[in-house]
């Protein structure tokens, strides 16, 4: 029975991981309506990969940082506005989820890679995502190619990916992999005050390579590499929405 | 007497691993898939521990702990919520219904055998 234990106390009981501090900080000066452009411009900063990470979200088109028309935070904070921000934000705790997953339950070292350059994947492939609604609306889409879902499904699972001839048991550990990266975020963006729900994943197979429909300046498209594996993720979020 | 683990959640990925984690244990695992047929399986079999998801489909974790908690029958069999969610409010209301560990996914199999060794006696079965 909690014993009126603190959600601190509670942390240090359970045994949880300290939380990202500037995703925390971030998540936590977006929630606020009249967010300060300053100061979240002094956090992106002190990170570099997040800054990097921003102005990339900022100039989607380029192909290299040579070609970015919006060069600094602020401008880029200016022209965005506190969408980018918010997918920064979240993006920053799904990524760490996802390599930690990997980490824990596979053994195996996953990296962030330029999804500009990651060799693109092709043909039918398997697409997870999941939507979330409330006070921050919007989709995280987990696309890899069925033989990279087969050699995770088998990580996991324990087994060899010869065995994984059920495509379903694929699909499904797929679709938890994206549960456990979402659920991450979700508690990051709660803590914030941004209540929002997350769907059922919706895991399928196909060959359309839509790019997901969100604001401009609020999508990330991340990319991650292990060994043969390949993942693409991609996050939109508009804050703020009355639903 | 084995040890009677039911695991709660609707990912079959996660009864799996849960599953294989009490393998080399003398437990007997039982399986549902949301927090209504995990109320029905408590009932039946009278597990000695439950680790429980949170979101699911048709009930989720927290309300079934909830109702397990007020039914007189089930009330004292051990909890450990098993879940990517570690929300402050979400863990303050989990810990305040009675909730007796928490482990957030991702995690590694020793981390869950060490959370429900100090819930339940797990013996080793024997070398085959």
């Amino acid at each position: 029975m909690n014993d009126g234990a603190s959600y601190l106390e509670l942390s240090r009981r359970y045994g949880f991981a300290p939380k990202l501090e500037s995703a925390s900080r971030l998540t936590q000066l977006v929630s606020r309506q009249d967010a300060d452009l300053d100061e979240i411009a002094k956090v992106i900063n002190k990170d570099p990969s997040l800054r990097a990470r921003l102005l990339r979200v900022a100039n989607p088109e380029a192909e290299n940082e040579a070609e970015y028309a919006v060069e600094t935070v602020e401008d880029a904070l200016m022209r965005n506005g506190m969408g980018c921000v918010l997918v920064l934000a979240m993006s920053t705790p799904l990524a760490a989820a996802l390599i930690k997953t990997f980490q824990t339950m596979l053994s195996l070292k996953i990296e962030a890679v330029d999804p500009r350059t990651a060799a693109p994947l092709t043909g039918e492939h398997l697409l997870c995502n999941i939507d979330f609604s409330g006070k921050v609306v919007g989709h995280v889409l987990l696309r890899l190619s069925h033989d990279a879902g087969r050699l995770i499904a088998a990580g996991i699972l324990g087994t060899t990916p010869e065995e994984m001839k059920d495509l379903n048991e694929v699909r499904d550990v797929a679709g938890e992999l994206l549960n456990i990266m979402t659920g991450n975020f979700k508690s990051n963006l709660c803590d914030a005050g941004l209540e929002c729900k997350l769907s059922p994943p919706d895991v399928r197979s196909t060959g359309d390579f839509s790019p997901p429909v969100a604001r401009a300046g609020s999508i990330e498209h991340m990319a991650f590499q292990s060994g043969k594996i390949q993942i693409f993720v991609d996050v939109t979020a508009n804050p703020w929405s009355d639903d | 007497m084995a040890t009677k683990i039911l695991s709660v959640d609707d990912s079959r990925t996660i009864r799996m691993i849960v599953g294989r984690t009490f393998k080399p244990y003398d437990c007997q695992i039982c399986e549902a898939g949301n927090g209504e047929e995990g109320l029905a399986a408590a009932a039946r079999e009278k597990p000695d521990l439950i680790i429980l998801d949170v979101t699911m489909p048709v009930m989720d974790g927290v309300t079934m702990l909830g109702k397990l908690k007020e039914d007189p029958a089930l009330k004292t069999i051990p909890v450990i919520m098993l879940t990517a969610e570690s929300g402050r409010e979400n863990v303050l209301q989990i810990a305040k219904l009675g909730v007796r560990d928490y482990l957030v996914k991702p995690f590694k199999e020793e981390q869950l055998i060490e959370k429900a060794s100090r819930i339940v006696t797990l013996q080793k079965k024997p070398a085959a």
